[in-house]
């Protein structure tokens, strides 16, 4: 039996074998190899020592022991022995918390009963705890709390002597980890017990602590929050109505508050207490209530959190006197008193609509609306006469206007009340109070949508919004009504006059109604819009442009059902153009409608997109390909499919919808596609009249072809570009075909010819790199092209063109491999690096760095390229030490080269990349600054920018330098187009916000000065910026003195 | 009264007259931008796209002279000192009660501004003019003379308060005053 004494020794400085002992003495009290009853003998002599610790780690002992102990393992009477031993330990303060931590063991015991619960809740509420530290504060009401959780019935059976003593007990409690415990229980003693009696001390025990200003410690250590103190205690202050008297006058007095946090904190317990004291007792409050709150909402701006507050507190007062109030509010209910007296005053305000406190009556009375259906019928009820009458009044349309803005709150109240139409809720008992106004209504908003003058546009955007909410309202409108509501629209966004602000609106309006009557979209607006487009350019009418048109169709097509509508009529459309003998606009435009319907499905409708192979691709591609091969006028008029404008959207169209489809039917898109493209094998995509002459003649990819069959090239790109890596390309050599459209690329003068050479090329080599030797094979391809520019720096000739082609061939397929994480990619970046120094390719191998860095379409995740991560920042870290060292050593000549490469680096970098290297790039930006270039200019500014505000430590050294250019980019118009004026006096106006005022201080008078000739400048943007950096440089303190 | 208007008539943000917002609404549709495809770019020729658009507004040639909406856009967007709205909402600053003659053959060119006090004896009449002022001082280039001043009839001291704000000794020793320049400043924070 030497556990105590081991215990005692061990507790403080090696509690694991502390807590090893006391598992160890519980196992051999449950093996029977110890009496429970011995173990607390031999506490005796410790239990008597003079030393506090002693005792208390003594008791420590026995509580942690019956810790370890089954809840089965101690027998009745032990429970009883033990419970009355550590109740008597109480009298000794100093083992407090090992007591209580004994006893909250105890109390699992399945053995605890109900004279041992009484026994220790009467000696725990005797305790005089405020003056035992909060640890030990905690112990005992953690014991409290589970006492509460497991013996409710017998701390209720206690009466008033616990209510007392647990209050007396837990006065004057200020932690916050302990007040939490508190709150939740006394938040159970006021829903549960008998309060009655003690409404005045629990009142007070509770309201002490409110407002809660308490802020957490730094290192808090229990993540309690100052919201979740108040929240407990919000919960405590209106779980019984018994407070309501003692509560509100109190609230009402706080609501004067200064502090902002404690008026919103007062307004949501206000609104916690309306909610849950009930009818009865609101309604004696609820005036008083009324009067006190409503200062807050109607001398409030906009988007005020305590007017918000607020409403939600005049709305909750509204929402529990509707209790019980099933179809409407006899005038003697509370409801009816309350609502009377916030309509009078509402009311009083709304005659003059345009006032200040017009809009907070307006919200009020809405937002009072939506407390019940019985408060919304009341409401509308009382106020819709007086309102219309003051709009009959109104003696302009601004007021008339602001009028409406006030019943469109309304209307939102009564859609929040019955629902959109469309939502399942359960059936209807009232009809909607505005039933009664529609004709009414319908009349003033049409009137004054359609017919008030086009420049009334705020006035026609009320009632737009309006009609909307009416429309969208269940069961207000009837279909006939919305599809007026339709026909105004679909007239709206058709006239071409309009405001692009109203346009949206109606079309927002439409799609909103598409929702819930989609019917009423295809039968109407459909057919009215289809009608407008012309059957060819030549016909359009400028004053109904037919790509506004196709726009709102392409907007209003993004359900399955309508998009399948569209597709056929405008497929059909556009033979009927090209019969027409179209220019390129007007088929790019229908092709770029079905693109954008396309493009703006989400991820999840890619089935669907799928369906569209059949229905777009192979037509398109027909369309197209035929009237090269066959020269008959039936398909002359198809010729113009091959301009590139429309090559290019035709080209995208295919890329997504290859996109989407499955494997297996990719390996035979690519197999068709290779047959025609490349091979020149019949294709079961071509019509037979056609196939064997397609298969002869076309040959997009031989030097051979004309402009017209090699421009095809692109579509095969967008095509490739949508194909699984995993797809094998069949019959085909990856390295020859590169090496076919290297030599294509790099002879071709055309730029659109050339580009989709080379994202061909780049597509190839990144995804389809499979075969043994496709590597090596590529790499020679790449070593042959440099070798030629190394060849020709060596002979020292004039810049060649041919030679600067090939170049830019390397670096597309660089950033090809480069991406894959291909190691030859960085090798060839190293001498792309190395070129920046040379006169000739020097200004093509800076702009390289646009490629390898920059994004395309082609070579994305999406288009199932392989794109390593973070090869962008290793490109960066390789890249920018070689640059710094060759600039310190270039000659005047290349120091350009080496300042555009960084500018375009920077440019394509996320700035936490840049910044870790800011300190050694600043003085290479600094004299980008001074180079003619615009585009390296803006690019360095750009970059400046993110940097003043990102590391503001790097900018320190150089504000003088940095201003001063800055100042002379904005100031000297000769060489700087306004668009780099602008950048400049942006950058120059984030110092004052980013860097410290005693660093710009001495610059402040110099700055201000200069900038007046910025004032002065031609282009009113700049002199806009101009001002915002002057007022910004302004207001920089001068410090006191 | 104390020279206070608790509830004043306020305009519509959005019906004021502003150039501001026609400049960012100018939006292009995806169908209707140019006939160059978006695969044609080639970095190695020539400039980006975006340095040879024809806007106008990168165009030194074509002067755009500062102009009473300028000005109105400048001073429309000062707080009032006793209510969180503009003076354009107001309508203590008004487009029509603004007059610039900007002759580039003179030296001096001159800006008129009158305002409207929300009611006849409001007691910050000075301090709006002043604010007003100190915004058109800081951001219009000096050849321009200003000329704040309360519209005739609109106020009971419009001539004591005009002969305040014009009086440049006067202006002077107001802008040393720092709870005024402490209030003028919250005025101006707003500016847009």
């Amino acid at each position: 039996m030497l556990s105590p004494r081991l215990y005692i020794l061990n507790v403080a400085k090696d509690p694991t074998e502390a807590n090893r002992i006391s598992k160890e003495s519980a196992k051999q009290i449950q093996d029977k190899e110890l009496k429970l009853l011995d173990l607390v003998q031999s506490l005796g002599e410790y239990l008597t020592d003079d030393d506090k610790t002693t005792r208390a780690k003594a008791i420590g002992y026995l509580s942690s022991v019956l810790g370890y102990l089954d809840p089965k393992a101690l027998s009745r009477q032990q429970v009883a022995v033990i419970a009355q031993f550590l109740c008597d330990r109480l009298e000794d303060e100093t083992g407090l918390r090992e007591t209580s931590q004994g006893l909250f063991a105890l109390q699992k015991s399945s053995r605890f009963g109900r004279e041992e619960a009484t026994l220790v809740s009467s000696a725990i509420c005797k305790v005089d705890l405020q003056k035992h530290p909060q640890g030990t504060r905690f112990a005992v009401l953690t014991l409290i709390d589970s006492l509460m959780a497991n013996r409710r019935d017998v701390l209720k059976a206690m009466g008033g002597k616990f209510v007392t003593g647990f209050t007396e007990l837990v006065g004057g409690e200020k932690d916050p980890r302990n007040l939490m415990i508190v709150f939740s229980l006394v938040k159970v003693i006021l829903v549960e017990f008998d309060i009655v009696p003690h409404i005045e001390i629990l009142f007070d025990a509770v309201y002490c602590y409110f407002p809660i200003t308490f802020k957490p410690p730094p290192d808090d250590p229990y993540g309690i929050t100052a919201q979740d103190l108040k929240l407990r205690l919000r919960e405590c202050i209106a779980s019984t109505k018994y407070f309501a008297g003692h509560t509100f006058p109190q609230l009402i007095e706080k609501l004067d508050s200064t502090s902002l946090s404690v008026k919103k904190d007062v307004l949501q317990t206000i609104t916690a207490c309306a909610l849950s004291y009930g009818p009865q007792t609101i309604s004696t409050h609820s005036t008083q209530l009324w009067d006190a709150v409503k200062f807050e909402v109607l001398n409030s701006t906009e988007e005020d959190e305590l007017a918000t507050e607020a409403l939600l507190a005049i709305r909750a007062i509204a929402e529990t006197l509707s209790f019980g109030l099933k179809f409407s509010a006899p005038t003697a209910s509370p409801l009816a008193r309350y609502l009377s007296g916030i309509v009078k005053e509402c009311l009083k305000l709304l005659q003059e609509p345009q006032q200040k406190q017009a809009k907070p009556a307006g919200n009020i009375l809405s937002k009072s609306a939506t407390a019940s259906t019985v408060a919304h019928l009341f409401i509308v009820e009382k106020t819709m006469p007086a309102l219309l009458l003051i709009h009959g009044d109104a003696d302009s349309l601004a007021k008339q206007r602001a009028l409406m803005e006030i019943l469109n709150m309304l209307f939102q109240s009564s859609l929040q009340t019955f629902g959109a139409w469309g939502d399942s809720t359960s059936e209807q008992v009232h009809s909607n109070p505005f039933t009664e106004y529609i004709d009414k209504l319908f009349e003033m908003y049409s009137q004054a949508l359609m017919g008030s003058l086009r420049e009334e546009v705020s006035l026609r955007i009320t009632a737009l919004k309006g009609l909307v909410l009416l429309c969208t309202t269940r069961r207000l409108f009837q279909e006939n009504e919305i599809g007026m509501v339709v026909q105004y629209f679909d007239q709206v966004l058709l006239e071409v006059e309009e405001k692009e602000e109203i346009k949206e609106l109606a079309l927002q309006g439409l799609k909103d109604i598409s929702k819930i009557k989609p019917n009423l979209i295809m039968d109407i607006t459909f057919p009215a819009f289809m009608a407008q487009l012309p059957d060819s350019e030549k016909e359009a009418d400028p004053s109904k442009p037919y790509t506004a048109t196709l726009e709102a169709l392409a907007k209003l097509s993004s359900g399955r059902a309508v998009f399948q509508v569209l597709l056929t009529r405008l497929l059909n459309k556009l033979d009927i153009v090209l019969r027409e003998k179209s220019g390129p606009m007007y088929p790019r435009a229908i092709l770029s409608t079905l693109l954008y319907v396309l493009q703006k499905q989400p991820e999840s409708n890619q089935e669907d997109i799928k369906a569209y192979f059949a229905r777009l691709v192979v037509p398109l591609l027909t369309k197209t390909i035929i009237p090269m091969v066959d020269n008959t006028s039936e398909f002359e008029d198809f010729r113009i499919m091959a301009n590139d404008s429309i090559l290019d959207v035709t080209g995208r169209l295919f890329n997504i919808i290859i996109r989407s489809l499955e494997f297996e039917e990719q390996i035979n898109v690519s197999r068709q596609l290779i047959n025609i493209f490349v091979l020149g094998i019949p294709s079961e995509y071509i019509p037979r009249t056609h196939a064997e002459i397609v298969a002869r003649d076309f040959k997009p990819l031989q030097q051979t072809a004309n402009k017209e069959q090699s421009g095809c090239t692109i579509l095969l790109t967008y095509a490739l570009a949508g194909l699984r890596r995993e797809v094998v390309l069949a019959a085909l050599s990856t390295p020859e075909l590169i090496q076919q459209n290297v030599e294509l690329a790099t002879r071709t003068a055309r730029s659109t010819q050339r580009m989709a050479h080379l994202y061909l090329i780049a597509l190839l080599a990144n995804k389809w790199m499979k075969k043994p030797g496709d590597s090596e094979l590529l790499q020679k391809i790449t070593a042959d092209l440099l070798e030629s520019v190394s060849s020709s720096i060596l002979a020292s000739r004039e810049y060649d063109n041919l030679v600067g082609q090939k170049l830019q061939t390397v670096l597309w397929i660089t950033k090809a491999i480069v991406v894959r994480g291909d190691k030859y990619g960085t090798e060839v970046t190293e001498k792309v690096v190395t070129l920046l120094g040379d006169k000739n390719y020097g200004p093509i191998a800076s702009k390289g760095f646009v490629v390898l860095l920059g994004d395309d379409e082609f070579i994305t995740k999406s288009n199932y390229a392989i794109i390593r991560p973070l090869t962008k920042q290793k490109i960066f870290t390789f890249c920018v030490p070689k640059i710094v060292e060759g600039f310190r050593t270039a000659d005047s000549t290349t120091k350009p080269n080496y300042l555009v490469a960084l500018s375009n680096i920077l440019r394509n970098m996320p700035p936490a990349v840049i910044l870790p290297e800011l300190g050694r790039l600043l003085p290479l930006l600094l004299q980008s600054l001074d180079l003619p270039d615009p585009n390296v200019k803006s690019a360095t500014i750009e970059t400046l920018l993110i940097t003043v505000t990102e590391s503001a430590d790097a900018m320190k050294e150089h504000i003088s330098s940095l201003s001063a250019r800055l100042l002379n980019a904005c100031t000297n118009r000769e060489e700087n187009p306004p668009r780099i004026r602008s950048a400049a006096l942006r950058c120059l106006k984030v110092f004052p916000r980013a860097l410290r005022t005693d660093l710009l201080l001495p610059y402040k008078r110099q700055v201000i000065r200069s900038l007046v000739t910025a004032l002065d400048d031609p282009k009113r943007n700049v002199r806009k910026e101009a001002v915002d950096c002057r007022a910004r440089w302004y207001s920089l303190d001068e410090p006191e003195d | 009264m104390d020279g206070k208007n608790a509830n004043p008539t306020i305009l519509n943000a959005s019906d004021l007259p502003t150039r501001r917002q026609a400049q960012q609404k100018k939006v292009t549709s995806p169908l209707t931008c140019g006939l160059v495809p978006a695969y044609a770019q080639d970095p190695f020729v020539g400039n980006n796209v975006e340095f040879s658009d024809p806007d106008e507004s990168q165009d030194d040639s074509v002067v755009e002279p500062i102009d009473e909406q300028e000005i109105y856009d400048l001073i429309a967007t000062i707080s009032d000192p006793e209510h969180p709205l503009t003076l354009g909402e107001l309508a203590v600053v008004q487009l029509q009660h603004i007059r610039v003659t900007d002759d580039p053959s003179e030296i001096i060119s001159n800006v008129l501004v009158e305002l409207t006090p929300t009611i006849n004896h409001c007691s910050l009449a000075t301090v709006i003019g002043l604010g007003v002022r100190v915004r058109l001082e800081q951001a219009l280039p000096p050849r321009f003379r200003l000329d704040v001043r309360i519209r005739e009839g609109t106020h009971a001291t419009g001539q004591q308060v005009n002969k305040q704000l014009n009086d440049k000794e006067r202006v002077a020793s107001a802008l040393e005053n720092e709870t005024l320049m402490g209030v003028v400043g919250k005025m101006l924070e707003t500016c847009k």
